[in-house]
């Protein structure tokens, strides 16, 4: 039951390994899917809203500590987008969620609050246009995100962890 | 009273959690530049690093790897030369003779792979398997055989990470190689301009972008890329510079850091004549 607890914030070394490493080999014109946020909603999913938060914070601070990223940040961004995941987290819709293309949906969503969280932090200055940060620097990440979590959708891991 | 903090626990926890750990990132945003802060940064991506370098070097192939590293070194080596070469050209040898220019043929270089890139597209950074232990230093330009890549931010003992032309953190003095005009570079997220040039300046499509020589960051003059776009904008009274970098981050593997920060020498003289010129005023 305690391995249970602290396993996704084990797991995440092994996603930011895959992350830094293989995931630019699939990059599309410099776009990269989150393979971190998948895992975090997934985990604010099966266990909730305050579990999700916590991760996320985590994960957000470790990712700002290893990439060089600006301190702070990704936490920032990455807490808000495990609360919001958190939000459909409830009983009885929580098997829908995971198992079907609504996850797909919902990391898209959490995608978009945390690339657009983390844009203001980097991408935003005075001469910023924030149609074009919108688009180019959250939407079309969070596009690839939530195509990459259909993938997930249908993993054992997924399958596995469910059981 | 113990019964009311336990009911507003039980009711608003996950907000309560929320605002903490909102403010607990806003306060570590701030801490940004605390060396403290600097120090924890380096033990943990230095510590990584170590498991991302085994994963890369799965990737290459040993041997062709070595001698892939030696002719890029050879290139890295005759790129800088070249550069040099053509500054000499355009400023009369001579004079430069008469005025005692030292000759900075030779700079050390120290050959690095890449092992890991971040995730973000406008704080783009490298990861390299070069640190304190092989020289390497905050500040020292990164390099390729193409040109100027990026600066190291953080050292730890084995590894560094670059910030890469493609960081919006990253402004660089640089300069346009035909009409010797100075400009701050920057990286806006999508592309990268040269800004508050006035539209009066010589500034032509083709020119050749090199980093400048009164660049506080980098002391050589290294190429950096060609203007591909000249717009003057009639409103503001300055030009719209787009740059195409000569390197293209995304196949690069290998790179070289020149094992050179600005001259320290030429640091403090800047600085007693600023305190001079600060202690006349007064």
């Amino acid at each position: 039951m305690k391995f249970d607890k602290i396993f996704p914030f084990l797991i995440f070394f092994v996603g930011l390994l895959v992350q830094v490493t293989i995931i630019p080999l699939v990059s599309i014109n410099g776009i990269v899917p989150d393979l971190i946020l998948i895992m975090l909603v997934y985990y604010s999913i099966t266990r909730g809203q305050l579990y999700g938060t916590v991760l996320g914070a985590y994960y957000g601070l470790s990712v700002d500590l290893i990439t060089g990223s600006l301190l702070g940040s990704a936490m920032l961004s990455k807490t808000l987008a495990g609360f919001i995941a958190g939000y459909f987290s409830t009983e009885t819709k929580r098997d829908i969620n995971i198992s079907t293309f609504n996850f797909s949906m919902i990391v898209f969503l959490c995608s978009m609050i945390d690339t657009l969280i983390f844009s203001f932090f980097s991408a935003f200055d005075f001469n910023t246009n924030f149609v074009t940060v919108l688009f180019e620097h959250a939407l079309l990440p969070s596009l690839y995100t939530g195509v990459v979590s259909i993938l997930f959708i249908f993993s054992p891991f997924r399958r596995k962890r469910l059981l | 009273m113990i019964r009311f903090f336990t009911n507003v626990w039980n009711n608003f926890k996950e907000y309560i959690v929320l605002v903490i750990l909102i403010l607990a990132s806003l306060i570590i945003l701030s801490q940004n530049k605390s060396p403290q802060v600097q120090k924890v940064r380096a033990i943990a991506f230095g510590s990584f690093a170590t498991f991302t370098s085994i994963i890369s070097d799965m990737f290459s192939v040993t041997d062709l790897k070595r001698e892939n590293q030696q002719l890029r070194e050879r290139n890295a080596e005759l790129m800088i030369q070249i550069s040099k070469l053509r500054k000499y050209g355009i400023i009369n040898e001579e004079l430069k003779d008469l005025l005692g220019f030292k000759d900075t043929a030779n700079v050390p270089l120290i050959p690095a792979t890449i092992i890991s890139r971040s995730l973000s597209m406008t704080q783009n950074m490298l990861t390299l398997n070069a640190g304190r232990k092989h020289g390497v230093l905050p500040g020292m330009p990164v390099v390729n055989d193409r040109g100027f890549i990026g600066i190291v931010h953080s050292v730890s003992e084995d590894f560094s990470i670059a910030r890469t032309l493609n960081n919006v953190d990253l402004k660089l003095t640089v300069m346009d190689e035909r009409s010797r005009i100075n400009g701050i570079m920057k990286w806006t997220g999508e592309e990268l301009v040269i800004i508050n040039i006035p539209n009066t300046f010589d500034i032509k499509i083709g020119d050749r972008i090199v980093t400048s020589g009164i660049s506080s960051i980098v002391p050589l003059p290294l190429p950096v890329g060609i203007v591909e776009e000249f717009r003057p904008s009639e409103t503001s009274g300055f030009s719209y510079i787009k740059v195409k970098p000569f390197v293209d981050l995304k196949p690069i593997e290998n790179v070289f850091i020149i094992a050179e920060v600005q001259s320290k020498q030429k640091k403090d003289l800047e600085l007693n004549f600023y305190r001079r010129q600060s202690d006349e005023i007064r």
